[in-house]
């Protein structure tokens, strides 16, 4: 029996909507710590690195999913492994050549996407038992919801820091930059709050 | 023969992805690399022609240049001579790098073209406190450089910045960053220099 | 006695100046997760330590020895990530084999290792620090390992005594231990500076 129409928009939409509040990532399933930490100083290059999550998560999922039914058990985290390094190659060689500057700035932590649990644990949790389409649509909202939190806390971090999102000033004159805000002080605390701040607010609501 | 099969039946899947993933990156890399090499030649003339504005072509020297750092590593190092468009030698340029503060800091350093006077600097890469040390990629320091004498160059707590001489004004609150620079310019500028002269490239040299 | 001095150097600005979880921000996620307890974190520490110490090891061999003996330093990636699954599955198989109790004791967390950034990340770092000698990269692989178990334990610690402290409800578990290791960062800033 397959699932009619309005079953199959329903399940997208959630699963669209899942990686973007429910299960997101970084908030609520407490994975990909490492980029979210290291490349939040400023709001380009954690949207550069967004972007580089979702090509990768897109990729990954597609071909996991194609080859889902081929895999055998005890090999299959080598694969997905393979399948994620492979991308994130390409992804890396991409940064190098087109955007020069955002390379340097995130440095080692592009070719650190291959650890991103979030990843791997899409490609097992979702890719390898769904369909294609479901999974770039699982690909996407996780992608996107990982950008959008990203881009949140970066933008906190540089308004604090510089007085300024993207070589705009929104703080006052008198405002004094904090300057620990770039620094690894500032990623700590301002992630540890904002993650306070999201259990306040799911919390209440349950 | 029964074990070779099974092994085949479990991993083909495997070898087959690896052949295929190989080609891919081998195809993505060949067809980036050109760029991505073309990127770091720009970035680096980028720099040097803010701070040689004459010059419009950069021949590295062929000989090999080894110079030690402040650490006491040995490192290559490639130097460029900084040609005007007529072919006339405006300068040279070259990296530099050295223990700062809190991290390695990467400078690109351009001299006039007897290594009497400093060009300029920049700073390719550093890790030092932002509102402090960080400030070695200000104008108003880096500015004290441009024109002093190569071989003098001495850190001192006050004075006058805007003097073009042998002192350099320490940043306030970075005397370590500030000193670092300074003496990771004039390491890189004596021995290279010296190997320089040695070598016999500077035709016009002083010797 | 230079090259010792060099080596020494190597190793405190690995585990003091640098160290990979409160600077690099590496390894986060176990961080978070096995910090309840001191003997936990203490079991965590020391299997990263020997896991990272061998990746590091054998990562720079083969990226110093082959690829970029013969130019694959393109495929770096993947050989990273594959020789780091190949240590930890090594690992897990000798411990499962010779210390069973303490396998029984380590449960998810040996396979685990393989997705801690700190490993990849070191392995990586090795690479753009550009150490050109190998008993200097198994010195600083093996003081990687020993900063992740001094920031493990410290923050063990520290959360033994929260868990008696009256942490607002929100804030219990990650959030706290997040701005915990902010603060513990933030000491740890004092180190910077040391070495010249």
């Amino acid at each position: 029996m397959a699932p009619s129409n309005e079953a199959k928009s329903k399940l997208y939409s959630q699963t669209l909507l899942a990686g973007l509040w429910r299960e997101n990532p970084v908030f609520r399933l407490l994975l990909g710590m490492c980029p979210t930490l290291a490349v939040t100083a400023a709001v380009k290059p954690a949207f550069t690195m967004g972007c580089c999550v979702i090509f990768v998560l897109l990729c990954s999922n597609i071909i996991v999913s194609l080859m889902r039914n081929l895999l055998k058990p005890h090999l299959r985290i080598l694969m997905f492994t393979l399948t994620i390094a492979t991308f994130v190659t390409i992804a890396d060689l991409f940064l190098k050549a087109f955007l020069p500057q955002m390379s340097e700035t995130l440095g080692p932590y592009v070719p650190l996407i291959i650890v991103n649990c979030i990843i791997i644990c899409r490609a097992e949790a979702c890719a390898s038992k769904n369909p294609v389409f479901v999974s770039i649509i699982d690909a996407i909202g996780m992608g996107v919801g990982f950008t959008l939190t990203l881009c949140v806390l970066a933008a906190v971090r540089e308004l604090l820091a510089t007085g300024k999102i993207f070589e705009i000033h929104l703080m006052p004159e008198a405002f004094v930059p904090w300057a620990a805000m770039s620094m690894p002080v500032g990623a700590f605390i301002t992630l540890g709050l904002l993650l306070g701040l999201v259990n306040l607010v799911t919390g209440k609501r349950a | 023969m029964k074990s070779l099969k099974y092994f085949i039946a479990q991993s083909w899947l495997l070898i087959v992805a690896s052949f295929f993933f190989g080609l891919l990156i081998a195809v993505a890399n060949a067809g980036l690399s050109p760029r991505i090499i073309q990127n770091k030649i720009n970035k680096r003339n980028q720099l040097v022609t803010g701070l040689l504005p004459d010059a419009k072509n950069f021949v590295p020297v062929d000989s090999e240049i080894v110079i030690q750092s402040i650490d006491g590593k040995e490192s290559r190092v490639e130097v460029f001579q900084a040609l005007a468009e007529s072919g006339e030698r405006v300068g040279w340029s070259f990296n530099a790098a050295g223990p700062g503060f809190a991290d390695k800091i990467e400078l690109v350093v351009a001299v006039d073209a007897n290594f009497e006077k400093i060009a300029g600097f920049d700073v390719l890469s550093s890790n030092e406190t932002p509102g402090f040390g960080d400030q070695i990629k200000y104008d108003y320091f880096r500015s004290q450089f441009e024109g002093a004498p190569a071989d003098a160059l001495k850190l001192v707590s006050v004075g006058e910045p805007t003097d073009i001489d042998a002192q350099i004004v320490a940043i306030s609150g970075a005397t370590v960053s500030s000193e670092a620079v300074v003496e990771i310019v004039s390491n890189a500028i004596t021995q290279i220099k010296e190997q320089i002269q040695e070598k016999g490239i500077m035709t016009d040299g002083s010797e | 006695m230079d090259t010792l001095s060099v080596l020494l150097m190597g190793f405190i600005s690995v585990v003091l100046v640098n160290n990979l979880v409160l600077t690099k921000f590496l390894g986060i996620c176990p961080y978070l997760g096995v910090s309840g307890r001191i003997d936990m974190a203490f079991g965590m520490g020391l299997a990263v330590t020997f896991v990272v110490t061998l990746s590091g090891t054998l990562t720079w061999m083969i990226d110093h020895w082959i690829l970029m003996a013969l130019g694959l330093e393109v495929t770096r990636y993947v050989c990273f990530i594959l020789v780091i699954a190949g240590a930890v599955q090594l690992v897990e198989m000798y411990v499962r084999r010779f210390f069973p109790s303490l396998y029984d004791s380590f449960g998810i967390f040996l396979p685990l290792i393989t997705t801690n950034c700190a490993i990849l990340g070191l392995c990586l770092f090795l690479n753009l620090w550009g150490i050109d000698s190998l008993l200097d990269a198994v010195v600083r692989s093996f003081g990687a390992g020993i900063g992740f178990t001094m920031a493990i334990c410290i923050m063990a610690g520290i959360r033994e005594n929260l868990d008696m402290a009256d942490v607002p409800e929100c804030l219990r578990g990650a959030p706290i231990t997040l701005i915990t290791a902010g603060l513990l960062s933030m000491a740890f800033m004092g180190f910077s500076g040391m070495i010249r």
